[in-house]
């Protein structure tokens, strides 16, 4: 006779850690003394209105924007400094680098090489990381590109490609080099709406195969819903409202959280 | 004054000699043009701000003035502070120098005209830094620029007779030479003519068919 014990999320500690972060352009503030953390595993969906600052917590981790105060940690370790011989220092290429290799990210504009096929698009991280021989990249991004549906598209330039394509071949890439945490930043906002729900069934399939850790900035409640085991509401750099999306979309506690549900509401979103 | 033929066969061994003067100055200077304005280009977008103020002010300085200034300085101001160049050296540093500062520009705009989300998507990918630049923003940014480069390389060739200025035997000089010489400038001036305009259309043809190889690999 064991004892089950069912595994407790609340107990492990958190894969990424936002600690009285700061990000201020000049004087604007765009994340104002931001603490968070998010566990292993975790689908989170950060909504709220544009300027709100859910898109510069993606490129922060990305490391596409340093912050001007506080820390980011991930796996306990700092993305944004690092103790060289026992000083507290900003962190360097390499540490950053070192980082890096667990985060992958889907853009809003795709961003793919446009020199390169889909295949290289996809292969050429692994192989340029040292972490893949050119064949065994090659049969890896085959699998993925087979993954989101574009196995026969293996060839073609971005150019030749729909931009649900282009997003789906995206996403393949990001996931070449097998990260932990997967940044997904409005992925779907400057597609044609027929192909937007092609590129949310692949997420759907991710989300519901792997075991990633996932961060979702999205302006389509409906599929924020369906994603995340979190939401976050973000307003003015700051968090409004955290908890599950049965609670923050249906009986939100927030004033802030209610109105702006209320206006995409009446912008013909289904929630 | 009626054209001999006579006389265009007795100074034609000059003008070749003098037309390959020209093209070796041209691709001399080409070179230097082309290394020199990466490096401008660079160090204008250098990270570091008195690189970048020292690189703007020397381009600006070099490219407000003359060439013929440039190069008067070169060969002739120069020796009094005690370093004395050769007419081929002088031109290929006054010359090279010179376009170095407009190829820079070139440079630079093809660079950033390479949107700004590739970048991203390279460090998003883990690239390092020389990775991103030989794999992702280089292949990018350099077929766009084959066509002004290319142009400015004529343009240099063009410029090349100015160099007679400063003493250099070049299709200019020994067509100059011939003509002083003889008291006819009718053969000497309309072969240097056909001399440049031959090798400039040849020129232009192969960087057209550069700039289509190019297009094609990128499309």
């Amino acid at each position: 006779m064991g004892l089950h014990i069912a595994p407790d999320r609340s107990a492990e500690a958190p894969i990424i850690e936002f600690r009285e972060v700061g990000k201020s352009y000049g004087v604007f503030k765009v994340l104002d003394q931001l603490s968070f953390s998010v566990k292993p595993g975790e689908h989170l969906a950060l909504i709220g209105p544009s300027g709100s600052g859910k898109t510069t917590i993606l490129r922060i981790l990305m490391t596409l924007e340093t912050v001007t105060s506080g820390n980011v940690f991930i796996n306990g370790v700092s993305l944004n400094r690092e103790q060289k011989n026992g000083r507290d220092i900003p962190a360097s290429e390499a540490h950053l680098r070192k980082m890096r290799a667990d985060i992958g990210m889907v853009f809003q504009h795709f961003n793919l090489f446009p020199h390169k096929t889909a295949l290289q698009n996809v292969a050429l991280a692994p192989v340029l990381t040292g972490r893949m021989s050119k064949a065994e990249a090659k049969d890896r991004a085959i699998q993925l590109l087979d993954k989101v549906g574009l196995a026969n598209k293996a060839d073609e330039y971005p150019s030749r490609l729909s931009g649900g394509q282009k997003q789906r071949v995206a996403i393949a890439r990001a996931l070449a080099l097998q990260p932990k945490i997967m940044l997904l930043d409005e992925i779907t906002s400057a597609l044609d709406p027929e192909l937007v729900e092609e590129v949310l069934n692949v997420i759907t399939d991710l989300r519901n195969e792997t075991d990633m850790t996932m961060l979702l900035v999205t302006h389509e409640m409906g599929f924020a819903k369906d994603f995340a085991d979190r939401v976050l509401f973000f307003e003015q750099g700051k968090i409004v409202e955290d908890g599950p999306p049965s609670e923050l979309f249906h009986s939100p506690h927030h004033e802030r959280t209610k109105s702006f549900l209320r206006k995409v509401i009446a912008a013909g979103q289904r929630v | 004054m009626d054209w001999s033929w006579d006389f265009v066969a007795q100074i034609m061994p000059a003008l070749t000699q003098g037309l390959l003067v020209t093209v070796e100055i041209t691709l001399v200077s080409s070179v230097v043009a082309l290394v020199l304005g990466l490096l401008f280009a660079l160090a204008k977008m250098s990270p570091v701000g008195s690189v970048r103020r020292v690189a703007i002010i020397a381009t600006e300085g070099i490219r407000r003035t003359p060439l013929l200034v440039q190069l008067y300085f070169l060969f002739y101001v120069l020796p009094d502070l005690g370093i004395l160049l050769s007419p081929f050296t002088a031109g290929v540093i006054g010359l090279g120098l010179h376009y170095a500062t407009y190829t820079s520009e070139v440079y630079r705009a093809g660079i950033n005209n390479v949107p700004v989300g590739q970048w991203e998507a390279a460090r998003a990918c883990n690239l390092t830094t020389r990775q991103t630049w030989t794999e992702i923003i280089l292949p990018q940014a350099i077929p766009p620029m084959i066509p002004p480069l290319g142009n400015y390389v004529i343009a240099m060739f063009k410029e090349t007779p100015i160099l007679s200025a400063i003493t250099v035997m070049d299709l200019m000089g020994e067509a100059l030479a011939q003509a002083n010489f003889n008291y006819r400038y009718l053969e000497p001036i309309t072969l240097v003519a056909a001399g440049f305009l031959l090798v400039s259309l040849i020129s232009a043809a192969i960087i057209k068919l550069l700039e289509n190889h190019l297009n094609l690999r990128a499309a």
